[in-house]
């Protein structure tokens, strides 16, 4: 077995499970998988898709899957085994085959067993790498894509449409257009039936694995299991897209030096998004350019300025890839992709208040903020533990803000710790957590890794002092 | 009393035309060749001189909707496409061409089509797929691939292209999006089939 994966299976809590055969059986069955996932590299290219959840969101994913397994064996009673055997056999072979988790999968094969000892680095590098690479359309699919969402050809609805791509998209690709009113575009188009692809595997994953109800996490893993499948159906419809799009553009004004681009809804549609084409680098080539560190410190404000609008509009940005921020040669720094993007409604709202509240000006009330944020009661005897967690998570997030002046998050000791810090959440099992969470770990981690890469320094204080709304 | 070719050519599109209409609205099975006489306005009997079976009649409608379907393909095809897209175009402009009779094609093409048949000349799907293939071959050829074809090749694609076709024939997703992402993927499978023959040595792309 791969040396990476058995150090995962000594890093996954431990139970007493090896007095039951059952029990070996599921570990074998996992260690199976994932030995399997770990060699089989990511069929790039193929019609495998790769998912869009981070590693460190799969991370969750796999902690709750060993949990899944190793609480139905302590907790199910023996006449419901049989059944429940049956089911957890075939939710794993599904989860097997999912062409699209494969790529995540694997890398969380790969990368996982280097909890804890996990290196900034190789955090930042994996996020980066598991985004999309979505594999080609060849125009004449292109043309019946765009057909069947406008009932007309690409030719007559565009002035112009360039036949090959420019960049790949989730779930898709990306062309240059001019529309006949004469701008520039980008249309991103969608591969056939992969949505309604990933919805149904995720209806029949949780058709098999929830009516299980494994341990006292259980409505609250179930939950994070729902959100991540709505977040995912919402990433691949790009009408709702072009909406988050439309309302994160109004958030801001010239003078920030943020450009979202406009989305065309008259040229969008589920499966087709049309948006202003924005021209300006990558983060790769934008690092290959050496730019100065004052232009780094620059961009770097942005994407935190940026990041905490949205935060504080209700509206989180997460899933802030290198792939989605474009570096402007005027210095601009340029959104890209709205698929990923949270809305919270009351209950999140009044959450978002109560942390932030507890972060800036009360930290007495971590445990009232523990109660809500993560389902614990007042006299659960793990509730200790939980307010524990929280004031580690804090003590890293207001690290930056703390500091006068700028804040290097070239720090690889900053970053080292809140990877130990979700290290220890998963291995203590500090899963409970209002759905909402599950998204907002991956987007802290994802732009913290985003700065790192690039070595910008941060005036926190200040961001924070600009952008912290006067409630 | 002589028949014009003009009359003979209307009567067939008449029976064509009310064949197509109870297909689509009484059902593949429901319809009788008796009915579609008397829905086209003539005997019976006049109408096995034309059809001998409401499949052949079927395949006719088939055959001329892939008729039209190929000269489209052939005055919008480019140069600079791959093989893969020329398939492609040809294939899905076919089944776009038959999309209004798609209702009774699922059913219709168990006897038109079935793979399980034998090919003979006489079967109403033969000449269909004669002439399918034809045109497949010219691409495959003008895309560099040397023929002749191992005939297992030639069956590979068959097979898909049936599997595509009674897919799309009850496929329900919107605008037949399924069968499109299940075209693509075939084509992909026919056409690593045609560089495993390169690999072989034996049936490979000519040197450029």
């Amino acid at each position: 077995m791969d040396v990476n994966l058995s150090e995962l299976m000594a890093a996954l809590p431990d139970d007493d499970l090896s007095s039951t055969a059952n029990a070996a059986w599921a570990q074998e069955q996992l260690r199976e998988i994932l030995a399997d996932l770990a060699q089989r590299p990511a069929p790039a290219g193929s019609l495998h898709r790769l998912w869009t959840l981070s590693e460190l969101s799969a991370q969750i994913a796999l902690a709750y899957l060993a949990l899944w397994i190793r609480r139905w064996f302590s907790d199910a009673e023996a006449s419901k085994r049989r059944l429940m055997e049956t089911n957890l056999r075939v939710a794993l072979k599904t989860f097997h085959r999912l062409g699209y988790l494969r790529g995540a999968m694997t890398k969380l094969g790969q990368a996982a067993g280097n909890l804890p000892g996990i290196l900034p680095g190789q955090v930042a590098d994996t996020l980066d790498r598991l985004h999309f690479e979505a594999p080609p359309m060849h125009y004449a699919l292109i043309r019946e894509v765009v057909r069947n969402e406008f009932g007309k050809e690409s030719e007559e609805l565009f002035l112009s449409f360039e036949k090959e791509a420019f960049a790949a998209a989730s779930v898709g690709q990306v062309h240059r257009a001019r529309l006949k009113s004469g701008e520039r575009v980008a249309v991103k188009i969608q591969y056939p039936g992969i949505a309604r692809t990933i919805d149904a595997d995720f209806r029949n994953l949780s058709a098999l694995v929830l009516p299980l109800r494994l341990g006292k996490d259980w409505e609250s893993v179930k939950a994070q299991f729902e959100e991540v499948r709505r977040m995912l159906n919402q990433e691949v419809d790009y009408l709702q897209e072009a909406e988050s799009q439309r309302l994160a553009r109004e958030l801001f004004r010239p003078e920030d030096g943020i450009v979202v681009p406009r989305a065309y809804p008259e040229y969008s549609g589920k499966r087709v998004l049309t948006t202003d084409y924005v021209q300006g680098l990558h983060l790769q080539d934008y690092l290959a350019t050496n730019p100065t560190q004052a232009s780094r410190n620059a961009f770097g404000t942005k994407i935190y300025i940026s990041w905490m609008r949205m935060y504080y509009a209700f509206m989180p940005y997460v899933d802030p890839h290198p792939g989605n921020y474009l570096f402007l040669s005027d210095g601009s720094l340029g959104l890209i992709d709205f698929g990923c993007v949270q809305h919270y409604g009351p209950e999140e709202r009044e959450l978002v208040r109560m942390a932030d509240k507890m972060a800036y000006e009360d930290p007495s009330i971590i445990p009232e903020v523990v109660q809500r944020a993560c389902g614990v009661s007042a006299n659960d005897p793990e509730l200790e533990g939980y307010v524990r967690m929280m004031e580690e998570s804090l003590d890293w997030m207001m690290e930056p803000v703390r500091q006068p002046g700028a804040f290097d998050f070239g720090d690889e000791a900053h970053f080292q710790r809140g990877v130990d810090w979700f290290s220890r959440v998963v291995r203590k099992r500090h899963l409970r957590a209002h759905p909402m969470y599950v998204y907002w770990n991956r987007s802290v981690f994802g732009f913290k890794a985003l700065l790192y890469r690039l070595r910008a320094q941060v005036d926190v204080h200040a961001v924070v002092r600009q952008e912290r709304p006067g409630w | 009393m002589r028949i014009t070719a003009e009359a003979k050519s209307a009567t067939r599109l008449r029976i064509l035309q009310a064949a197509t209409s109870l297909f689509v609205s009484d059902g593949w099975q429901n319809t009788t060749t008796r009915g579609i006489a008397v829905a086209a306005g003539i005997a019976t009997g006049t109408l096995f001189n034309y059809f001998p079976t409401k499949e052949a009649i079927a395949a006719a409608l088939v055959a001329e909707a892939m008729e039209r379907a190929g000269e489209e393909f052939r005055a919008g095809r480019r140069e600079e496409v791959s093989l893969e897209a020329d398939l492609f175009s040809l294939i899905w402009s076919g089944l776009r061409h038959l999309r209004e009779f798609r209702k009774f094609l699922a059913p219709a093409s168990d006897t038109i089509f079935s793979p399980l048949a034998r090919q003979s000349p006489d079967s109403p799907g033969d000449a269909i797929r004669v002439d399918h293939l034809e045109l497949v071959e010219a691409i495959v050829t003008s895309h560099g691939f040397s023929a002749p074809r191992p005939a297992v090749t030639v069956q590979l694609y068959w097979t898909l292209y049936l599997g595509v076709f009674a897919y799309w024939a009850a496929d329900d997703s919107p605008g037949q999006e399924d069968t499109l992402a299940l075209l693509d993927q075939s084509l992909k499978l026919f056409v690593a089939s045609l560089g495993i023959d390169q690999g072989r040595g034996t049936y490979g792309r000519q040197s450029q």
